[in-house]
């Protein structure tokens, strides 16, 4: 068994490092690139979202490297999210491809799934204390490479040399994706640390702060939402994001009950605009929006690929949330075809709008 | 003194519960309005106040609603999560009423009535009760306009089922308020051509939208199977062999219609009519694709969107219906031979 899964925030360094420790073997999917982005166009029906895309686009060059089973995790809301597995595989049966496909979804945990990569465990051979142990590593680790994301988002409006963060960070995470255990990860975190705080930076500085809500797979993606952090970081702008990959499993589970910012307490402040929770981030983008606009942040960028049902009737909701919290909302609605250009120039533009405003209220 | 004036747009899910919604405030003594039939400039209304990237026949609504804002007391828009007890609607329908309240200015007062059958709480009739309540009736005058209602209601599908035209049959239902035991349609004439015309009902209904497909169809000499003839447990049937639980009701219907017509070999030829940017319909529609490709059975995905001019259509409707023809009279042929 060759499993693979689809890039989606830092879940690859995750199920690495799971797998490396008693799992099967682990394709990676190679680095979503133009080509994954064209071959998901080419053979995607033209009106599904991007990350259908995308995630199609994974799924081809992951076969073509080797891959002979596909994990893809599926749901059974309103979105269409859920209605991916089976398009995906009538489409890849069709190219001609020979796979398994393990769909892993919140029903029949068990049988689907769970049985299935112990099945593999007995295999190979591994105790359960030793794989939960791997499990919690593993997830240890996606929280430390998270953990530097953030911290990359506080730094990079600082840095005097432009692009002196990315680098950074990409160096620190290349060093955390090669720990293999407990001991190594809190140095690795340690020195990962460390080189960030050492990042030359000014401090005079007066950054910006806005957020970042909207779909799930656009917030988490760089490749996705063009490095939309990355831009704003050097425009001089201090980033939070509202959704991490660890944040939406501990959702999942209900284990953010406690958490200051938690997407249940997003979706019971956006009651007032959308009184039934109406499934996927629509609800959550709404209460991010307003839990936020409390906070005092500038501004907020909500995501979303062309055509999301869920997020349309969010769009349509933040424009009255702008106006009641005095807070800016800009919509970036993705499709394939959109040039950097664009982005950066629709970005430009709002982040001067901010700086005037701010201006404004300090005279 | 006047009744009351309650306005229900000719859009979305007029097409498939208009008998009940009609029927209950009638019975509760309320006058309903209904906007005019859909029209390019009734669109175009729509468009200026509509998010760009809804799909079409939300964009539509906003115009129907555009249309009837000024002649009535109260906006009918109920705010479907779920009409069935395992599906769920489109979830634009679910923040329909929101959409349309904080885009358009001056609107009257909206009934949006919050229906999730999942939920004993939240079941029709229940949220059907609140809203007989807020416009001030008692709980028996709700209770009787329901039933009476879910009466016409469970008619209306009877005949849906026994395979009268849904166009036919809300405008019998309009100009009569009920409806009336007379047969609607013309029997089927024996060896001519059967087209299934599959799609959401508000694109397949929507005098826009279809660019008179049904009357065009007629005049080819076709008779016409649409979802809404398949009954449920055929759909059930054909569904379960997929392993996969289709979780919106429409769609689900739009599937399961599909395979039924394919694989029972029904229809000569099969059309889908999906719209641009229509979430549900991207998924269903390459599924109903693939079947129909290995069934090898002609099939057609006509997409309409704002720019849908009628020369093309009609075009390619022209060339569908020529290949169905074709391959009828060579498959009864063989059949002939052998």
């Amino acid at each position: 068994m060759k499993i693979t899964v689809p890039h989606c925030g830092q879940m690859d360094i995750f199920i690495n490092a799971l797998c490396r420790k008693i799992g099967p073997d682990f394709v990676i999917p190679p680095k979503t690139s133009l080509r994954t982005l064209d071959l998901g166009i080419k053979y995607s029906p033209e009106s599904t979202c991007l990350p259908f895309k995308f995630i199609l686009g994974n799924f081809i060059e992951a076969l073509e490297k080797g891959a002979d089973t596909i994990c893809m995790i599926s749901d059974h809301g309103p979105c269409r999210v859920g209605m991916y597995d089976i398009v995906m595989q009538n489409i890849l049966r069709e190219m001609g491809y020979r796979f398994n496909w393990i769909t892993m979804d919140d029903t029949r945990i068990l049988r689907s799934y769970l049985l299935k990569f112990d099945r593999e465990r007995r295999k190979r051979k591994v105790s359960l204390v030793e794989a939960i142990r791997a499990l919690l590593f593993s997830w240890k680790k996606m929280n430390v490479c998270e953990e530097m994301e953030r911290w990359t988002h506080k730094m990079r409006p600082y840095e005097v040399d432009r692009g002196e963060t990315t680098r950074v960070s990409l160096e620190c995470l290349r060093l955390i994706d090669g720990v293999t255990d407990l001991k190594e990860l809190k140095i690795a975190r340690e020195d990962a640390l460390s080189s960030l705080a050492n990042i030359e930076q000014d401090r005079t500085r007066q950054p910006l702060k806005m957020v970042i809500t909207g779909e799930g797979y656009m917030v988490i993606n760089p490749h996705a939402n063009q490095d939309i952090e990355r831009r704003l970081g050097e425009m001089g702008v201090e980033v939070t994001r509202t959704m991490w990959f660890t944040s939406q499993i501990a959702h999942a589970m209900r284990l953010d009950l406690l958490k200051k910012r938690s997407k249940s307490k997003a979706i019971r402040a956006s009651k007032r605009y959308l009184p039934h929770n109406i499934g996927g981030e629509c609800n959550a983008s709404i209460g991010y929006a307003i839990l936020y606009a409390r906070e005092a942040y500038d501004g907020l960028i909500q995501l979303l690929p062309f055509g999301c049902m869920l997020e349309s009737v969010a769009k349509n909701i933040l424009r009255i949330v702008s106006k009641d919290y005095d807070m800016p909302i800009l919509t970036f609605s993705l499709a394939e075809n959109l040039s950097e250009t664009t982005i950066t120039t629709r970005l430009s533009a709002f982040v001067d709008l901010i700086q005037r405003k701010r201006k404004i209220r300090e005279k | 003194m006047m009744s009351m004036r309650v306005g229900i747009p000719r859009a979305l899910l007029y097409y498939r519960y208009f008998p009940l919604w009609n029927t209950f405030f009638r019975e509760l003594g309320a006058q309903v309005v209904v906007s005019r039939p859909s029209t390019r400039k009734v669109l175009e209304e729509g468009f200026k106040f509509a998010d760009d990237d809804v799909c079409i026949p939300i964009k539509m609504i906003f115009g129907h609603v555009l249309n009837i804002e000024d002649k009535v007391d109260y906006l009918f828009i109920p705010r479907l999560l779920s009409d069935n007890k395992t599906g769920y609607c489109c979830p634009m329908m679910a923040g329909l009423p929101e959409m349309i309240k904080y885009s358009m200015p001056h609107l009257p007062p909206i009934l949006d009535p919050f229906v999730d059958e999942r939920y004993r709480g939240t079941r029709l009739s229940g949220a059907l009760s609140k809203v007989g309540r807020k416009l001030k009736y008692n709980f028996l005058q709700t209770r009787r306009a329901y039933s009476k209602a879910r009466e016409q209601f469970d008619q209306f599908q009877r005949r849906m089922r026994d395979g009268v035209s849904v166009l036919d049959l809300i405008n019998a239902f309009e100009t009569n308020g009920c409806f009336t035991d007379e047969p609607l349609t013309e029997k089927e004439e024996d060896g001519s051509m059967k087209i299934g015309v599959i799609g959401h009902p508000y694109n397949l209904y929507d005098t826009l939208f279809n660019f008179d497909l049904f009357k065009r169809l007629k005049e080819a000499n076709a008779s016409i199977y649409t979802p809404e003839r398949i009954h449920g447990h055929t759909i059930d049937h054909h569904l379960r062999r997929l392993k996969k639980d289709i979780y919106w009701t429409l769609g689900r219907e739009i599937l399961g219609a599909a395979f039924h017509l394919l694989e029972s070999r029904i229809v000569d030829g099969l059309i889908y009519l999906t719209c641009f940017s229509c979430g549900i319909d991207s998924m269903i529609e390459p599924l109903v694709g693939f079947r129909a490709k290995r069934e090898a059975s002609p099939y057609m995905a006509l997409m309409i969107d704002e720019h849908t001019g009628i020369g093309g259509f009609v075009t390619r409707l022209e060339a569908f219906l020529d290949t169905a023809r074709r391959r009828k009279f060579n498959s009864d042929d063989e059949r002939r031979t052998s």
